[in-house]
């Protein structure tokens, strides 16, 4: 039996194998990173951890000052305590999952993951079959099922010809590493001048290097900024980013715009609910197929529901 | 697609949702009006996006609970209602968004959908064939069979508009009447009067298309909108001559209509509320009024004794009371204005001129009406205000004797002298869990006033102060089985709500407080009544906050002077 206790925010620490994922653990030899998220790094900023490249440097340039061992998709990384080998997630450039084997016993733990993989990512892939899972459920209502990426691709881009077409300025607001860079990657095909908040525009060249198509983007620029297209936080937005452009119609995209709340919330005019997690009908295929014998709902606001459909297969299921 | 579909309205609802800005909403909707060939869609569609199923006056409803609709939904998608709707309603914070987005992902829900488009007329049929049959069951027959023909998005709206509820697309019954007005280009003021008139969004948007909007007439029993008081402001007052002042009654605000057999009562968000007060009914008909509207206040009275609000209270909501409660709590109707009489509406007329067939009336038949005072200074004025209180009222209005009745509005024309510190009328915007004794329940309210038209801020409504007290046991309850469909947002344990629930708020004083976004908070907030006869656009609104709070100023400066009676000229 492999034992999985809490570690850090959003992570977690499997005291047979020594091993912290996306936390930190005192007791812990290895610390895993599934991505650059700020709630799935180490508590400690000197700390050694073994992540993906496009991870480490994520983190370098949001202030990570440790050391990493640099892990690639595919690979089995052999530990004293047991094995480690790395599927991509599908969820931001650079975000892995780990697929831990001791003893004739396996668990494979998701981190942050989207199935079908968000295009400006390497993609999604898992093992056949686990023990134990891990899985982020941050999305594990049944009112959560995503569109696919080529109908809200082209969501994003009518709503940004549309805007520019009434002389209007478009704002997507997105989170500045992952989301900005998909909606840059999605508006590419465009051609139209985009502009970037400065958190997110750092981050670009980094995609750029693993051969993301990012479009015609540069920084944000209060004085150009008028008639691009504009990617930013709702933070940035409330605290004037663009406030001297009157006229501008703004799109808020995440998986939260699922729900008409945000409208009133946001101020948005548009809601595009383009998630980079997985949604509830993806989460229960991928249970289905992988078949585990005990199911470790992660990062849910209402995880009932998915323990409930779960216990109804005969899966066991508890909340992490 | 053919436009006198439901679908098709449904997508134009969508369309003014996403929409921001009025004038644009405007045009979305004057634009579909016009596109509605005939008479019959025109009515309907009106009605379906000003109203509901039915006419409000028609005094119709189906009576499907959200509880029929959901688990007739939970059957429809083979979901389990505590275990798998419950949550995601919660996570919504709306039962027909909810709904809405089941239908739309479960495999089994979309498999058994084949949506067609509906015409309007047939989903007229479904409504009265829902208002006819009784019992849970054959309401939810009606509902799985009329949703397998149906989009989720349809069957969100249908859901919607059953429940004469809001559409939640940020255009309400005023902005459908301007929107009526635009589509075939006619005086907004003028559509405005008939449906006031008329009482029926449908009926004033056939005769704006059909250019027959002079013919419209009033009819009894189809309630008009109130006129409202404005809290007063003495600068803007002038010359005090020009008002009468009555005595400003801690009662219900209600409507009567009659025509000598029958009584109607409505309340001020325009629902009958005869049959909570059988007395009032008994009584007028035992007058034997000719055809008359008039408009007046419900208090408790005994004992030659106005009581308060709070006893009231025990009679509002409770329909056929039995003689116990009859006995305890008797009601009396105090007219104080005249809308219809001798078959003729006379809001037109100078309030001095209603006022006069009023008394006729009055002596004629013996029915209560207000004693009005004629004030020619603000000595006067004291001098009542605080017989007014003796007596166990709020204060004074004053109201412009030259002033028609304003239906609908609230302008300079009526104002009310309160008792200063007071009461703010709120809207509740978040609910805190409890801990301890009341712990499990929501018992902490923020609450909010309005800013929506403030150029300070882009928000509709801020929060002015929480309160923790003052609400009984069974108002506490009430609130929170409220609470359930309002919430939209959870932050551990407090509840974001969409503003609805409206509280008449009690506190000792206002303070300025330049940490709080209002910049002003309330001494010793208190609940005083939950308004359930008060809709938001009623909160007050920062600037009356402000105003509250240099009418303090300016008092506390006149117990410092000398003569406080020479002040106040
Ligand atoms: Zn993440
Ligand atoms: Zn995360």
């Amino acid at each position: 039996m492999l034992n999985v206790e809490n570690a850090g925010y959003n992570g977690i620490y499997l005291p047979e194998c020594r091993l912290a994922m996306d936390g930190s653990h005192p007791e812990a030899k290895y610390t895993f990173i599934t991505h650059a998220h700020s709630d799935h790094l180490p508590g400690n900023r000197q700390s050694t951890v073994w992540c993906t490249h496009p991870t480490y440097e994520f983190m370098q340039r949001r202030g990570f000052k440790g050391k990493a061992h640099i892990i690639e998709f595919g690979d089995t990384i052999v530990l004293e305590s047991c094995r480690v080998s790395v599927y991509p997630a599908g969820h931001i450039l650079g975000s892995a999952m780990f697929f831990v084997e001791k003893n004739q016993q396996s668990l494979f733990y998701t981190g942050d993951c989207r199935t079908p993989a968000s295009p400006a990512t390497e993609g999604f892939d898992r093992p056949d079959r686990t023990d134990f899972l891990v899985l982020d459920a941050t999305f594990s209502l049944p009112i959560y099922r995503w569109k696919s990426h080529d109908e809200l691709a082209s969501e994003l881009r009518d709503f940004a010809i549309q805007t520019l077409n009434e002389s209007y300025t478009p704002v997507f607001l997105g989170y500045n590493l992952g989301k900005a860079q998909e909606l840059l990657h999605l508006l590419a095909p465009l051609n139209h001048p985009m502009q970037i908040h400065g958190a997110g525009y750092k981050l670009c060249s980094i995609y750029e290097k693993e051969s993301v198509d990012l479009g015609d983007y540069g920084a944000y620029d209060r004085e150009s900024c008028e008639g691009k297209i504009l990617v930013t936080t709702s933070s940035a937005l409330n605290r004037g980013f663009a406030s001297n452009i009157k006229i501008k119609r703004v799109a808020y995209c995440s998986g939260w715009a699922a729900l008409e709340s945000c409208r009133t919330q946001l101020n948005a005019d548009k809601l595009i609910p383009i998630s980079d997690h997985i949604d509830f009908f993806e989460m229960l295929k991928l249970c289905d197929s992988m078949n585990p014998q005990k199911v470790y709902i992660a990062h849910s606001p209402n995880p009932d529901v998915l323990k409930y459909y779960l216990e109804k297969k005969g899966i066991q299921a508890a909340v992490i | 697609m053919s436009n006198n579909s439901f679908r098709n309205l449904c997508l134009v609802l969508q369309a003014i949702r996403e929409t921001r800005g009025s004038n644009a909403k405007n045009r979305i909707c004057a634009d579909y009006f016009r596109s509605l060939v005939s008479q019959k869609d025109l009515n309907l569609a009106t009605r379906f996006i000003g109203e509901g199923a039915f006419e409000t006056f028609s005094g119709k409803r189906a009576s499907v609970g959200s509880r029929t609709s959901a688990t007739a939904a939970a059957d429809f998608c083979e979901i389990d209602y505590e275990h798998v709707f419950k949550p995601c309603r919660t996570a919504t914070g709306s039962s027909s968004e909810t709904i809405e987005k089941l239908m739309a992902n479960l495999d089994i829900a979309r498999n058994k959908r084949i949506p067609c488009h509906l015409p309007l007329a047939e989903i007229e049929q479904i409504f009265e064939s829902l208002c006819l049959v009784s019992g849970r069951e054959e309401k939810q027959k009606i509902l799985l069979n009329t949703w397998q023909r149906m989009t989720p998005v349809e069957i969100k709206y249908f859901i919607r508009i059953l429940g004469q509820g809001s559409l939640r697309i940020g255009f309400e019954i005023r902005s459908v009447v301007s929107a009526i007005a635009t589509a075939f280009n006619k005086d907004a003021e003028q559509v405005r009067y008939v449906h006031m008139i008329t009482g029926s969004a449908g009926k004033t948007a056939v005769l704006a298309k059909t250019d027959c909007l002079d013919e419209a007439v009033f009819q009894l029993f189809h309630p008009l909108s109130f006129m409202l008081a404005s809290p007063i402001d003495n600068r803007s007052v002038g010359n005090l001559s020009k008002y009468f002042a009555e005595e400003k009654f801690d009662g219900m605000r209600a409507q009567l209509h009659t025509d000598g057999h029958k009584v109607k009562l409505f309340s001020r968000d325009l629902n009958d509320v005869t049959q909570s007060f059988p007395e009032i009914s008994e009584f007028i008909v035992n007058r034997n009024l000719p055809p008359t509207v008039l408009d007046g206040e419900i208090c408790v009275y005994k004992d030659d004794t106005i009581f308060p609000f709070q006893l009231l209270q025990k009679r509002m909501g409770l329909k056929n009371p039995n003689i116990k409660i009859l006995k305890k709590y008797p009601v009396l109707f105090i007219s104080y204005d005249l809308l219809y009489t001798m078959k003729e509406p006379i809001f037109e007329k100078r309030l001095s001129d209603r006022r006069e067939l009023l008394e006729n009336l009055a002596r004629t038949y013996g029915i209560p009406i207000t004693r009005q005072f004629d004030v020619q200074n603000w000595k006067d004025m004291e001098r009542l205000f605080e017989r007014a209180l003796a007596h166990g009222n709020e204060g004074l209005m004053l109201k412009r004797k030259a002033s028609r009745y304003e239906y609908g509005q609230r302008k300079k024309s009526w104002l009310k002298v309160k008792k200063p510190g007071g009461s703010l009328d709120t809207v509740i915007m978040y609910a805190h869990a409890g801990n301890g004794k009341r712990g499990g329940t929501y018992s902490d309210f923020t609450l909010g006033i309005s800013v929506k038209n403030d150029e300070r801020y882009e928000e509709e409504f801020i929060p002015i102060g929480k309160a923790y007290g003052g609400y009984t046991d069974d108002e506490l309850r009430k609130i929170n089985e409220n609470i359930k469909e309002l919430a939209v947002e959870r932050y551990g344990p407090t509840l974001g709500l969409i503003p609805e629930l409206m509280v008449e708020i009690e506190f000792d004083d206002i303070q300025v407080n330049n940490r709080t976004k209002a910049g002003y908070t309330m001494r010793l907030p208190r609940f005083r009544a939950i308004r359930w006869d008060l809709s938001p656009e009623d909160a007050n609104t920062l600037k009356d906050v402000e105003k509250i709070y240099r009418k303090k100023i300016e008092q506390e400066r006149m117990r410092q002077g000398v003569n406080a009676s020479i002040l106040i000229y």
